[in-house]
Order: C-alpha cells, then sequence, then structure tokens
C-alpha cells in the first residue's frame, strides 16, 4: 500500500482536487455522527424540535460536512497530511442532499532545505446538488518528495 | 425582541480536562463519516503504516469534551437555549496525530464575543479556542470554533 499518495512533485498552483461526492444525507447518518462526536443537539435528529427553533426541519451537523472536507483532503494527499483545516459554514446541510467536496492548489511552499515536508495551500469548498456552496474553507497539506 | 446573552463569559477558562482516545471511538468517527481509510479503520494494515497504528481523522478533536467544558456549560453561561445556536466556523490546526490509547489534556477559554446583523436578524458570535496537548507536554492540536447564537 502507498501512504503518500501524492508527492509535493505532483501538485501545483492551479491542481484540481478529484472532487468527493458522498451519499445523500440520511437522518441515520446523522444519528451515527452524533453518537460518535458526542454533539447531541436535538435541531439535527428530532424534526419537532427543528421546528420549533424555527428551521424547516432538522439538518446536519456542520462538523460532518467538515468532516467530508477533510476526507477530500486525505483522500487526494494521504492520510496524516492535514496540518490546517480551517472552514466557514455557510449555507445548511438538510436530509437527502448531495454534498460533493471540492478544492484545488492556491500556494505551494517548497521544502526548505529538502528536510522538511513541502506545504501546500487549498482553498476548499463543498455543494450540494443545486450548486450551492454549504461551506467554504482552507487547508494546509504537507506533502514530501518523490525522492 | 432580540435576546441578550452574558457578554461577559468573553475570557472565561474552562477547567482543563482530560480525555482517553480509545481505538474504538476513532473507527466509529471515521465511519460516521464514511471515511473507510484503513489507516483509520484496520489495524493490522495501519500496523505497517507510517505510524505503526490507527490515526484520528482530522476533526476527530472536535470529540473532545467534558460536562466542565461543553456547550451545554457555555449555553448555560450565555443564558441561550440550544434551539438558537449555529456552528459558524470551525478550524483545526495539527502538530503531531493522534493516537489511540493515548490521554491528552484539553485547555479551553471563551475568546472572544461580538455582535452584528446578520441576514435574518442579529447574531451574537462566540468564538472558542482549545489547546490540546500530550503526556509529553507537547502540542497536538489548537482548535477554534464560532457558535452563532440567533439573538
Amino acid at each position: 500500500m502507498q501512504y503518500a499518495k501524492v508527492y509535493a512533485e505532483d501538485v501545483h498552483v492551479g491542481s484540481e482536487m478529484p472532487p468527493l461526492v458522498k451519499p445523500p444525507i440520511q437522518q441515520i447518518q446523522l444519528t451515527r455522527y452524533a453518537g460518535a462526536s458526542g454533539d447531541f443537539n436535538p435541531i439535527h435528529q428530532d424534526a419537532a424540535f427543528a421546528k420549533a427553533a424555527g428551521m424547516s426541519d432538522v439538518f446536519a451537523h456542520g462538523m460532518l460536512s467538515m468532516g467530508f472536507l477533510a476526507q477530500s483532503v486525505t483522500d487526494w494527499f494521504g492520510v496524516g497530511t492535514v496540518r490546517k483545516l480551517g472552514v466557514r459554514f455557510a449555507a445548511l446541510v438538510r436530509l437527502g442532499d448531495v454534498v460533493t467536496c471540492k478544492g484545488k492548489v492556491v500556494a505551494k511552499h517548497p521544502s526548505v532545505g529538502g528536510t522538511r515536508p513541502s506545504l501546500v495551500d487549498l482553498e476548499l469548498w463543498a455543494e450540494n446538488q443545486k450548486g450551492e456552496k454549504v461551506i467554504t474553507g482552507k487547508a494546509t497539506a504537507a506533502l514530501v518528495s518523490r525522492t | 425582541m432580540p435576546i441578550q446573552i452574558n457578554t461577559s463569559v468573553k475570557g472565561k477558562e474552562y477547567p482543563p480536562y482530560r480525555v482517553h482516545v480509545e481505538r474504538g471511538k476513532i473507527k466509529e468517527f471515521a465511519r460516521a463519516i464514511g471515511d473507510l481509510s484503513p489507516l483509520y479503520l484496520d489495524d493490522a494494515v495501519a500496523a505497517a503504516g507510517p505510524w505503526g497504528d490507527i490515526i484520528a481523522p482530522p476533526t476527530f478533536a472536535i470529540t473532545f469534551r467534558d460536562e466542565g467544558a461543553d456547550t451545554g456549560v457555555l449555553l448555560r453561561d450565555l443564558g441561550v437555549d440550544i434551539g438558537r445556536i449555529l456552528h459558524g466556523e470551525q478550524e483545526f490546526e495539527h502538530f503531531k496525530p493522534i493516537r489511540p490509547g493515548q490521554t491528552y489534556l484539553c485547555r479551553g477559554r471563551v475568546s472572544d464575543i461580538y455582535e452584528k446583523a446578520g441576514k435574518s436578524g442579529p447574531m451574537a458570535f462566540v468564538v472558542r479556542e482549545t489547546i490540546v496537548t500530550d503526556s509529553d507536554n507537547e502540542i497536538v492540536a489548537l482548535m477554534r470554533g464560532t457558535t452563532v447564537v440567533r439573538l
């Protein structure tokens, strides 16, 4: 198995991340994420609660979408490469939504002296099936050299 | 009529707390996201990998919670009902991988509170920062989360 999926030499400013298309959001995934994360806010589980709080229905944890975005980076660059990840939650992700993560390289900081990994800055976002951005952000990943 | 929140919470430091990372929680978290990398899920594959064991996905530290420093405490401090909050922003900075079987120390504080007009009315933004260190007292991760309160 290859752990360094992408080497520093393989990416350049403008390189596009392979889009990650996640399955439609289902209630069971929100329940699993609640259990896994410890975020049991009923607004993600209970439609009556969500409506009483002024929302049209339950909606996904923002952190679930952030998890998708993190996966899109590690699917491309490899597990353990993410040094920084920061996002803004732009719109609610609702039941049935199909979230697609996209991104591109906006800067590359070559290894200094060849002993440290190169750092690659990414612009990231995720869209729903209507093309609306539900999350925007940026990441910095550490990539080793091929040699 | 907008609600008032207790802005004196700005600057509050929460009691430090320890979390022990269980192997099964890492796997449960990766599966909940639908990220099925063997480096999160397969002990044997990960044992032969770069860290000699599974590690946690990049957003796993969001699970580091404590009854003395969780969102419930923040909401009580602010005087806000849970139905009014949304997650506005979140950042992670990673310095070392988070590993199963390790115990980490978390120190959190409310670093900022500010209000501004949102699209659907007045909003308050509450920023919390958490520093995660390991048993060698080395920094493992920094987290910064912004909770939006619909006033």
